[in-house]
């Protein structure tokens, strides 16, 4: 069931952020999958942020028309890292959520680039600059999401309590 | 209730899975992406990885059944070079054979010529033995009583006297050589017709005694047979002269080596008559 949720979610980013990229030309720059990543490997389970990241980079290559693959290997190096980081060190201040969300991004990024240049694909430096403007906005927004979550969270847990 | 990893084994676990999802991206992509070339990138993966194992294999295949094919060749080589050399062998022996037969054939067709040319009763004899000892002086032939043989007939081949028989059994004879110590021969010196006697030295050769030192003999000179001694016909070859000086006494001092060679006798003549016969049974 949760693997199901897994795949309904990232299904539901992905086709969120094909539908908002088209209508705000910022949500390009915001990578709503690698947010639900994050969160799965920071709140929920690091083994189903991995799978996360799988299904939602094939699910971003299918919509994007590119070879499946190249979007699920980053976005599952993206997963193991922050969870990695998550396991390693408290990613709860917003500075650091801010600096491991972003270079998660950026290795997700800079992953799809690397395979890009060993597949002998066209590629461009604006790809990598773009990559770092996605990684800044990505992190901003994932920073305050997760600030949402934490709140959330804190007040069901006041809830609960009283 | 699921049984709890302990932190390490999700570590572990984890990892498994993350390259286990990473494989499977590069493999979605490799069936999907072409190459500049146009291949399928899994087949040129497959072809880039396979080939050293490929090669590997081809090459361990090729060592392996190299190794076996010159194992079964040398060994087809060596039972070939032992039956080549069984046939060498066989037939260096069939070779020598036949030049031995051929040899004999030479010989025995010398021997039967000379026996046709005597007017004396033969028998050809094979030499089958020789006693023991360089110099024994005694050799076995195979030819005795029942083929007519008997004590002190003269044993002959067409280069000269080889010597006497000895002792005859029925099947065989033992003949006394020339140069057997006990050995003497009534002979003459054919160029000046002076008589003597050739005795064995026990060795190759024979001492000519009684002939005066006045008389002249040269090395070279032929010895044959003077028939005095009742044994061998006269005029028989018996050895050339290889030493003659004056003696110290009244006799020179004659050394002769045989005419026949008899080191290297293999058939002789033996005859059955000891002198010639006379002039009108002839």
């Amino acid at each position: 069931m949760k693997y199901l949720v897994l795949a309904a979610s990232s299904l539901l980013v992905v086709v969120v952020q094909m539908i908002a990229g088209r209508i705000v030309f910022l949500f390009n720059f915001l990578d709503l999958s690698l947010l639900l990543i994050a969160y799965w490997a920071l709140y929920r389970n690091r083994m189903e942020a991995l799978f996360a990241g799988s299904i939602t980079g094939i699910l971003l290559d299918a919509f994007l028309g590119w070879p499946l693959g190249y979007h699920g290997f980053g976005k599952t190096l993206a997963a193991f890292a922050l969870g990695r980081a998550s396991k390693h060190f408290t990613l709860t201040g917003r500075a650091i959520r801010f600096f491991a969300v972003g270079a998660a991004s950026l290795l997700s990024s800079a992953s799809v680039f690397l395979l890009l240049l060993a597949l002998q694909r066209s590629t461009e430096a604006l790809f990598l600059g773009a990559a770092l403007v996605q990684a800044l906005f990505t992190a901003l927004v994932a920073v305050a999401l997760l600030a949402g979550v934490d709140a959330y969270a804190s007040a069901r847990a006041g809830g609960v309590a009283e | 209730m699921p049984v709890e990893l302990a932190p390490k084994g999700r570590e572990i676990r984890s990892v498994w899975v993350l390259v286990f999802l990473l494989f499977v991206h590069l493999l979605l992509i490799s069936v999907q992406v072409r190459s500049p070339s146009g291949a399928i990138l899994l087949k040129q993966w497959a072809l880039t990885l396979g080939t050293p194992l490929l090669n590997l294999s081809v090459a361990v295949g090729t060592a392996a059944e190299g190794a076996w094919t010159r194992y079964v060749w040398l060994r087809g080589a060596r039972e070939e070079n032992l039956r080549l050399r069984e046939s060498v062998r066989a037939l260096s022996l069939r070779e020598a054979e036949y030049r031995e037969l051929k040899q004999q054939n030479l010989r025995l067709r010398s021997l039967l010529e000379f026996a046709e040319s005597l007017p004396l009763k033969g028998r050809s004899a094979q030499v089958t033995g020789r006693a023991p000892g360089y110099l024994a002086g005694t050799l076995l032939i195979d030819r005795g009583s029942t083929s007519g043989l008997r004590p002190d007939l003269p044993v002959v081949t067409a280069e000269g006297v080889v010597g006497r028989t000895v002792l005859v059994s029925p099947i065989g004879s033992q003949v006394q050589l020339i140069t057997n110590t006990d050995a003497a021969v009534g002979v003459l010196v054919q160029r000046t017709g002076i008589p003597g006697v050739a005795r064995g030295m026990g060795s190759r050769t024979m001492e000519v005694s009684y002939i005066s030192n006045t008389e002249q003999v040269d090395v070279g000179d032929l010895i044959v047979t003077s028939g005095l001694d009742g044994i061998y016909p006269r005029g028989l070859p018996v050895g050339r002269v290889t030493e003659s000086k004056k003696g110290n006494l009244v006799y020179r001092h004659i050394v002769a080596e045989p005419a026949a060679d008899l080191m290297r006798l293999s058939e002789v003549l033996v005859l059955l008559e000891n002198r010639w016969p006379e002039a009108g049974q002839q």
